[in-house]
């Protein structure tokens, strides 16, 4: 399995990227990004008609640019306007998609390379995207760790960040930054639709099963390495499609978590009224 | 104005001229006060009186159209942000965020700040020598999630100490905890206040809690209408003009030192 030069770069692809935005996804989905990711990640679409358009032969370079264009808009319409983030988000998402769509439809010959982003091909990653995977990941770990306290903080309440003398909008600005990077980086294995939840299941199945923030960061990092690296052996031993293997592993491994959860003793929770 | 000289330990606080505008609708319309250091005040007010906005201002997080603010005879400069405590009224923490009651005092304290990499044994004792008095063992292992509004009030305030304020800012610090809660949070204040000899504000439209815990009283609304001792305030012209309303102190019968306040609607 392993013989192979694509299944060596597919391997270190999902060993760099699956642990990163498991330890990332415990703070997007705690300070509810969840919905972010997910348009910059389809917004990104936009990115790669341009790219192609404009004679690359791998648009990436571009699909990153136009994601993180995206991102900054989004935080500066929150902050001009007064729309709420979720509509932000759902216009831009909406409109950069559909932009991507009409670009495609006038570039002739391209069916295979939207289908490669949307859905991702994992199988086809080159030595390239392997090296900025590693450049990126060694950058995300070392803030993470570096900033942890920061960013719990800012997590828990941004006006005692401040008081604690924290540069919040610094942070943020950086967080949304790396958050964008990663995801873009990862339309390569799960593809545009699938993206997010590279940074959904692993944090919640984690916290099926922690009792802190540091048991649950741990078992999101090894929950993220075990769905990707877990998914791609599937996928390559049945003969399935890389992305959405790893994404079922990772929703088993949740489910198995769920059956965790009910022998861990939990301190009351308060009754939701819409359930 | 009364001169500064009357307060041999300086200012803790000095607003002056304060104004801010949020949209079309000026919020403070000139706001001047000051406190002494080691005093605990109250600033009450209606809500809508503008509290929030003049808190945000107090902690920098609102810049002001015109009139300035100043800690400790200073600019809010994060430095003199060191020097203050302020206790949310509540956080805005998710409640799936698995974070323990730990992990969160670890996060004020500079020798606790890598807590992911040192033991529990190793954060409990530096926790535990910078806040002897405080019993906090038992919630140590809760997610601050899950805890009640009580738990949740003196685990902001320990937070808050662990950083060794000079002032304490506490926003609406009894809405959400019960009465027996709301007397534990009042006893604690008081013996943080003796011991620590802190400058404490509380910000709060709870007028009953006046009478019994602040040695002085500033009624806002848009601009401090009234300020004085408790019972100086308490007087029902002043806090009508405060809170716009017919408003009756009255005193009953469970214990001395404890009255209650009943605004009332305009008769037609």
């Amino acid at each position: 399995m392993f013989s192979e030069p694509y299944m060596q770069r597919a391997f270190l692809a999902a060993i760099l990227l699956g642990p990163l935005c498991g330890l990332l996804g415990v703070f997007v989905t705690a300070r509810r990004m969840a919905f972010f990711s997910d348009t910059v990640a389809h917004s990104s679409l936009a990115g790669v008609a341009l790219g192609l358009a404009l004679g690359f032969r791998d648009p990436t370079w571009v699909m990153v640019g136009v994601s993180l264009m995206v991102a900054l808009l989004i935080l500066w319409l929150r902050e001009r306007t007064d729309l709420l983030s979720d509509t932000i988000m759902a216009l831009l998402m909406s409109t950069f998609m559909a932009a991507g769509l009409i670009g495609y439809s006038l570039l002739r010959g391209f069916r295979g390379e939207l289908d490669r982003y949307l859905f991702g091909d994992i199988f086809s990653i080159g030595p390239e995207e392997v090296v900025l995977a590693f450049i990126l990941a060694m950058i995300v770990f070392g803030l993470l760790f570096v900033w942890l306290s920061p960013l719990t903080l800012l997590t828990v309440h941004p006006d005692l960040a401040h008081v604690a003398g924290l540069p919040v909008r610094k942070l943020n600005l950086v967080f949304v930054v790396l958050l964008t990077l990663v995801v873009a980086m990862s339309i390569r294995l799960l593809g545009i639709i699938l993206v997010t939840s590279l940074v959904v299941i692993p944090p919640a199945t984690a916290r099926n099963l922690a009792r802190n923030l540091r048991q649950e960061s741990i078992l999101s990092l090894a929950a993220g390495l075990l769905g990707g690296v877990g998914g791609l052996i599937l996928s390559f031993q049945f003969n399935l499609p890389g992305g959405p293997t790893i994404v079922v592993t990772s929703s088993a491994l949740f489910a198995i978590s769920l059956v965790g959860r009910r022998w861990r003793q939990r301190p009351p929770q308060p009754t939701r009224s819409w359930i | 104005m009364p001169d500064i000289h009357f307060h041999p330990g300086g200012l803790a606080l000095e607003v002056r001229g304060l104004r801010v505008s949020l949209g079309s609708t000026q919020v403070l319309r000139g706001v001047d006060f000051h406190v002494p250091r080691g005093q605990v005040v109250a600033l009450i007010g209606p809500n809508g009186c503008g509290k929030t906005t003049l808190l945000r201002c107090l902690l920098g997080l609102q810049k002001p159209e015109s009139g300035e603010v100043r800690v400790f005879g200073r600019h809010i400069t994060s430095e003199v942000l060191r020097r203050v405590g302020y206790v949310p009224q509540r956080l805005t923490l998710d409640r799936s965020f698995i974070l323990s009651v730990r992990e969160f005092l670890c996060l004020k304290l500079r020798e606790t700040r890598h807590w992911f990499w040192q033991s529990r044994r190793q954060t409990d004792g530096l926790l535990q020598s910078a806040l002897p008095d405080f019993e906090l063992a038992p919630l140590l292992d809760r997610p601050v999630a899950a805890l009640s509004g009580g738990q949740l009030q003196r685990v902001l305030i320990a937070y808050s100490l662990l950083g060794n304020p000079e002032l304490l800012l506490l926003d609406e610090p009894t809405a959400g905890v019960d009465t027996p809660g709301e007397n534990s949070f009042y006893e604690l204040i008081t013996q943080i206040h003796q011991r620590h000899r802190l400058t404490v504000v509380l910000v709060s439209h709870d007028l009953s809690m006046v009478y019994r815990h602040a040695a002085r009283v500033y009624a806002l609304n848009g601009v401090i209408c009234c300020e004085g001792t408790p019972e100086e305030v308490m007087n029902a012209d002043s806090l009508r003009q405060a809170y716009g309303i017919h408003v009756t102190p009255y005193h009953h019968e469970h214990g001395p030192g404890h009255h209650h306040v009943l605004p009332q609607r305009p008769q037609p």
